[in-house]
C-alpha cells in the first residue's frame, strides 16, 4: 500500500490535559478515511496537527500526496514534516475544511477560490479576473463540480458553499483534504452530494480524511474508518468488514442500544402555546416568521431542520431571552409573551439550551454553584435574599449521582467537566425543577451515545408522567425517534408538521430544504397547529 | 513535494508557537492557587525592591553630595538604599514598639481606610463586569455632600450625640450622592449602551469641576483663601480616643472599613443579589439564561459602587480633612489600583489598602530622612504597584481572554472538539 499521510505516535498535551496520546494513523492514498469519535475524542486536535495549527508535543508528521516512499526495511525514507502554521500544510499539499466556512460572503465564488493567491497581469499590478474564472472553471470541471464562478457566495446554498471551500484547498494545490465534521450544516440530499464529491475527488487521486462523529456517514463514504476514544486510537477498521454495533462499542467502549423503543403517547390538555410568532435575529433580518404550533401535556413536539432556519430564535422567544415582534406565547393558558425569563422559569418552565458553555453553565462557577442558576432567588436555595449553599450542594450531589456526572464532586468548576459531563448536569438540574413544560434544544449535541440514550429515557419518562416536551434538534434520528408530532422548519417558517412514524428520511430531507412533497403523512391536527404556506423562492434547491 | 522537507527536520525538540506558549502561561496563572498567587506576589514585592535598590544607586552616583551615605568596594553613593528601603517599608508604622500610636501610624492608618472603601467600590463593580474609573468623581461628591449636610446640621446637635447623630448622617449622604453619581453611568451603560470607561471618566471631570465651583463660590469658607468648606466641629468628626493629639486616624473608621469589606464579600458570595452580580459580571449570557435582569444587575452594582466610593469620601472628610477641600487625592483612582492588587476581592482590598497606605504614609518619611528626591520616591512605589499588581492584572486577562473563540479551540480544545453536529 501506499500511504499519503502517517502521523506516527503523535501525542498532544494542553496544560492539564492529553488531547492525544501516542496515536499512529495511517491513510491510504487515494482513499476516504474517516475519524470517528465522540465529542473530545481528540479528532480535531489531531487535524490540527496535521493541518500545521498545533504542532505536536511528541511524534512525526508524514506526508506526501504522491504516497511516501519507503526504504527497504519497510520504514518510511520521506523526512517527518514539521508545520509552524497552516501556510506550511498547504505548501505541502494539505488543505483543511472547517466547520465554519471562511468565505467572504459579498465575492464571487471565482475571487474567493483565488483569495490571496491570484493571477496577476500588468506586471503583477492587477487580479486577472479572466483568468481566475478560467482556473475555477477548469477545476470545478475537472472534478464535476456544479459551481458558478461569478455567482456571490451570499446567493448560493451551504452545500455549494461548502463545495467552494473544498475548489479552494485544491486551487492552493491540497493534495490531502482534511473535512471538519462538513456534514453538520446539510441536509440529507447535500450530504448525499458530499459524498458523491468525495469520490470524485479519490478517483482523482485526493486523499480525503473526514472527522465526524456520525456512525452512519463514516460506513457509509469511507474505505477505511479510525475511532478515536479519550485521545488513543482505539482500532482502524475497513467500512467492509465492520458494522454499526462494533463501531458503536469502539467508540463508546461498551455495548449500546442505538435505537430508543418509545411507546404511544396519550396526550392532554395544551400546555404551551405558540401563536403567530414572527422574531428578527440579531441583523434585524426576519428569523421567524409567522410560527404557530402547540405542544400538548404528555406529548413530545419536535421541530426539525437544518441549523440556521429560525429554530434558536423560537426556542429563544418562547424561552424568554429573545424578544419577539408579533405574536402571543402561553403557558398552560396563561400569556407569557412579555414574561421574563425568571417568571416563566417559575410557572413552570424549563429550558436545556442549545449552547451549554454560553448560556447553560457558569463556566468558572463550581456545580453547587450552577447547580441554583436560574433559581437563585427562589425557595428551597434562597430564603429573604440569603442563599443557603448547604441545601445547594446536596441539591448538586443529587443531580450528579442521578445523571452520573463525572467527576462527582459538586466542588467540581463546570469548564473542567467534559461537554457531555457537562450536558448531563444542565439535563438533571432542568429536570429537578419539576417542569410542567421542557424546552429541549439540542438536549444531545455533543453527548456521547451512552448518556444520549440516558438523555432520551428520561425525556420519554418526563413525557409519560404528563410533561409536555418541545424538542429541537437537528439529528433527524433524535427528532423522528422521539417526537410524537414533528415539526420541519425552513427559512423561519414551518413547513408542515407530520407523523415521525409515517414520514420518510428522503421526504423530511426535502422538507428541510423547503420543499413540500405531496403525499407527506400528516400528524393530526391540533389547534391551529396546521402548516404553513409553503416559502417561495428555492434557490437554494435548485443550486443543487 | 520533497521541497518542504527541509523544515528543521534536524530539530528534535519541535519549537514552540509564541503564541502557544502565550496562553499556556496565561492559563497557569488563571489556574494559580491561593498560595501560590500570594507566593507570586511576594516574589513580585522582592523583584520591584531589588530593581529599586539599583536605581537607588544609579540614582546616588549622578547626584553630588558632600559625603556618601553609602559606599560599597570604595565607590560611595549619595543614597543609602537600606535605609530608603527602611523608611519607606518601616517609616509607616512610627516607633512602633515603643508606642504605637505614633503619628506615623495613624497617618498611614487614615490613608488605609479610605483605600478600603474606594478599594471595594472597583471590587464590586468589577465584579458585575462594569469598569469604574469613575471613583473618584463619586468620592468627590460623597465627600462635599457629606460636609455641607453635616455643617448645615452640627448647629442642631452637639457633643456625644453630635457625634452619634452627625458622623452616620455624613456617611449616609456621602453613601446616598456617591451611589447616585455611580447609578448614572450604570443607567447609561444598561439602557443606552454607552461604554461605562467614557462615561465615569467624564463624570469625574463633571465632578470635580463642579465642586470646585461650590467650594470656591457658594460654599467657600468665608474666611478662607484656600477654596474650601466650613470646616467642621470636631464633634461632627470621627471620634479618635486612641491617637492622642491627632484628628486624622480613627480606628473606629479602620474598624469601619473592615466590616464593610467583610460584609460586601458576604453580599457577594451568600445572596441572591451577589449571585446576579457575580453570574452578570462573569458569563452575561448564562446570568440572562439564569433570569438575570442584566440591565438592573448594571445599574445596582454601579451604585452600589459609587455609594462605596462616596462613603469613602465621607470618611476623608470626617477623619482627613475636617472639611471638604479642593484638590483630593486620587483615592479613586489608587482604589482601582487597590482592586486589582486584591484580585477584586473585598477582604483582599484590605491588604491592598494597607500595602498603599504603607508606601504613601512611609515616602512622607523618606521624604523628611533622608535626601532622595520625592520624584525618586515615586518611582520607587510605582515600581512595587506595577510589580505586585501586573501578575493579578494578567490573570484577569486570562480569564476573560476566551481563547477558543479566537483561535479554534486552543484551551478547550478537548472539551469542544466537534462542537456541532447535524
Amino acid at each position: 500500500m501506499t500511504e499519503a499521510v502517517r502521523l506516527d505516535s503523535i501525542t498532544k498535551r494542553f496544560p492539564g490535559v492529553v488531547a492525544n496520546d501516542d496515536v499512529t494513523l495511517s491513510v491510504e492514498r487515494g482513499t476516504v478515511h474517516a475519524l470517528l469519535g465522540e465529542n473530545g475524542a481528540g479528532k480535531t486536535t489531531l487535524m490540527n496537527v496535521l493541518y500545521g495549527l498545533y504542532e505536536p508535543t511528541e511524534g512525526d508528521v508524514y506526508v506526501d500526496g504522491d504516497g511516501l516512499t519507503y526504504d527497504d526495511d519497510g520504514a518510511v525514507a520521506d523526512a517527518p514534516r514539521r508545520f509552524d502554521s497552516p501556510g506550511d500544510a498547504i505548501d505541502a499539499g494539505v488543505g483543511m475544511i472547517h466547520q465554519h466556512f471562511m468565505l467572504v460572503d459579498p465575492m464571487t465564488v471565482a475571487e474567493n477560490i483565488t483569495l490571496g493567491n491570484e493571477p496577476r497581469k500588468w506586471g503583477g499590478l492587477a487580479v486577472d479576473r479572466d483568468a481566475s474564472r478560467e482556473a475555477v472553471l477548469e477545476l470545478s470541471e475537472r472534478y464535476g463540480f456544479d459551481v458558478e464562478p461569478d455567482a456571490r457566495i451570499e446567493d448560493i446554498g451551504v452545500g455549494v458553499q461548502q463545495r467552494v471551500e473544498i475548489l479552494k484547498a485544491l486551487y492552493r494545490g491540497a493534495e490531502v483534504l482534511i473535512l471538519d465534521e462538513p456534514t453538520a450544516v446539510l441536509t440529507p440530499q447535500e450530504v448525499e452530494d458530499l459524498f458523491d464529491v468525495l469520490e470524485e475527488l479519490t478517483d482523482a487521486g485526493k486523499t480525503v480524511i473526514f472527522i465526524t462523529h456520525k456512525l452512519g456517514e463514516a460506513l457509509e463514504a469511507a474505505d477505511e474508518v479510525t475511532v478515536l476514544r479519550d485521545g488513543r486510537n482505539v482500532g482502524t477498521v475497513g467500512t467492509a468488514d465492520t458494522t454499526r454495533e462494533e463501531l458503536a462499542e469502539l467508540m463508546v467502549g461498551r455495548e449500546v442500544m442505538l435505537e430508543t423503543e418509545t411507546p404511544p403517547a396519550t396526550p392532554g390538555e395544551t400546555a404551551l402555546s405558540v401563536e403567530g410568532v414572527t422574531a428578527v435575529d440579531d441583523r434585524d433580518v426576519v428569523a421567524v416568521d409567522d410560527v404557530s404550533f402547540s405542544v400538548r401535556e404528555g406529548e413530545v413536539f419536535g421541530i426539525a431542520g437544518v441549523d440556521g432556519n429560525g429554530q434558536s430564535e423560537l426556542v429563544e422567544v418562547v424561552t424568554g431571552l429573545h424578544s419577539l415582534e408579533e405574536g402571543r406565547v402561553e403557558l398552560a393558558g396563561r400569556d407569557v409573551t412579555h414574561a421574563s425569563r425568571r417568571e416563566r422559569t417559575r410557572a413552570g418552565m424549563a429550558y436545556i439550551p442549545e449552547d451549554r458553555q454560553d448560556r447553560g453553565l457558569v463556566m468558572d462557577f463550581d456545580l453547587t454553584e450552577n447547580g441554583v442558576l436560574g433559581s437563585q432567588h427562589d425557595a428551597p436555595f434562597a430564603e429573604r435574599g440569603r442563599l443557603d449553599w448547604d441545601r445547594a450542594e446536596g441539591h448538586a450531589s443529587e443531580i450528579i449521582e442521578e445523571y452520573d456526572v463525572r467527576p462527582p464532586d459538586a466542588d467540581a468548576e463546570a469548564k473542567s467537566l467534559s461537554g457531555g459531563n457537562q450536558q448531563k448536569f444542565i439535563v438533571g438540574r432542568e429536570f429537578s425543577r419539576e417542569p410542567s413544560c421542557i424546552v429541549a434544544s439540542h438536549p444531545t449535541r455533543g453527548v456521547d451515545i451512552g448518556s444520549t440514550e440516558f438523555i432520551h429515557d428520561r425525556l420519554v419518562d418526563l413525557r409519560d408522567e404528563g410533561r409536555a416536551v418541545l424538542l429541537v434538534s437537528s439529528k433527524l434520528d433524535e427528532v423522528r425517534g422521539l417526537s410524537d408530532r414533528l415539526a420541519v422548519m425552513y427559512r423561519g417558517r414551518i413547513v408542515d408538521v407530520v407523523d415521525p412514524d409515517e414520514v420518510t428520511e428522503e421526504q423530511l430531507g426535502l422538507m428541510m430544504a423547503g420543499e413540500r412533497p405531496e403525499d407527506v403523512p400528516r400528524a393530526e391536527r391540533v389547534a391551529d397547529a396546521g402548516p404553513r404556506s409553503r416559502d417561495d423562492a428555492d434557490a437554494e434547491v435548485a443550486d443543487d | 513535494m520533497t521541497d518542504a522537507d527541509g523544515g528543521g527536520s534536524d530539530d528534535s525538540v519541535p519549537a514552540r508557537l509564541p503564541r502557544d506558549r502565550l496562553f499556556d502561561a496565561l492559563d497557569r496563572l488563571v489556574a494559580a492557587s491561593a498560595t501560590e498567587r500570594l507566593f507570586i506576589s511576594g516574589s513580585a514585592l522582592l523583584l520591584s525592591v531589588a530593581i529599586g535598590f539599583l536605581l537607588i544607586l544609579v540614582a546616588g552616583r549622578m547626584t553630588s553630595c558632600g559625603s556618601a551615605a553609602y559606599s560599597v568596594f570604595g565607590v560611595g553613593f549619595c543614597y543609602d538604599p537600606f535605609v530608603v528601603y527602611d523608611s519607606l517599608f518601616l517609616g509607616a508604622f512610627g516607633d512602633f514598639l515603643a508606642n504605637p500610636l505614633n503619628g506615623q501610624f495613624a497617618t498611614t492608618i487614615s490613608e488605609t481606610t479610605v483605600l478600603v472603601f474606594t478599594g471595594i467600590a472597583v471590587a464590586v463593580a468589577f465584579k458585575a463586569g462594569v469598569f469604574n474609573i469613575g471613583g473618584q468623581g463619586q468620592l468627590v461628591f460623597g465627600a462635599l455632600a457629606s460636609a455641607l449636610v453635616v455643617y448645615g446640621f452640627s448647629g442642631a446637635v452637639s457633643g456625644l450625640v453630635g457625634t452619634l447623630v452627625l458622623v452616620p448622617l455624613g456617611l449616609a449622604v456621602g453613601a446616598f450622592v456617591g451611589g447616585i453619581w455611580g447609578a448614572i453611568p450604570g443607567a447609561l451603560k444598561a439602557y443606552a449602551d454607552a461604554n461605562e470607561v467614557i462615561t465615569t471618566i467624564m463624570l469625574n471631570f463633571v465632578a470635580t469641576s463642579f465642586a470646585l465651583y461650590l467650594a470656591s463660590g457658594p460654599f467657600k469658607a468665608p474666611d478662607s483663601f484656600a477654596n474650601q468648606t466650613r470646616t467642621l466641629p470636631e464633634y461632627a468628626l470621627f471620634p479618635q480616643p486612641l491617637f492622642p493629639g491627632r484628628t486624622d486616624a480613627s480606628l473606629l473608621a479602620l474598624a469601619l472599613a473592615i466590616a464593610v469589606a467583610v460584609g460586601i464579600a458576604y453580599l457577594l458570595r451568600g445572596t441572591s443579589f451577589g449571585y446576579d452580580v457575580r453570574t452578570s459580571g462573569i458569563q452575561p449570557e448564562a446570568a440572562e439564561y439564569g433570569g438575570v435582569n442584566a440591565a438592573r444587575t448594571v445599574v445596582t452594582s454601579m451604585a452600589l459602587s459609587g455609594a462605596l466610593a462616596g462613603i469613602g469620601g465621607a470618611v476623608y472628610v470626617l477623619t482627613i480633612a475636617g472639611n471638604f477641600q479642593t484638590g483630593v487625592p486620587d483615592y479613586g483612582f489608587d482604589g482601582i489600583t487597590v482592586s486589582i492588587l486584591a484580585g477584586n476581592n473585598p477582604v483582599g482590598a484590605i491588604a491592598a489598602a494597607l500595602l498603599f497606605g504603607v508606601l504613601k504614609s512611609g515616602s512622607i518619611v523618606v521624604d523628611v530622612g533622608t535626601d532622595v528626591p520625592p520624584q525618586l520616591v515615586g518611582v520607587l512605589r510605582g515600581l512595587i504597584v506595577l510589580f505586585v499588581a501586573m501578575p493579578e492584572f494578567f490573570r484577569m486577562i486570562g480569564q476573560r481572554v476566551d481563547v477558543r473563540d479566537r483561535f479554534g479551540g486552543s484551551r478547550d480544545a478537548v472539551a469542544t472538539d466537534g462542537g456541532e453536529e447535524a
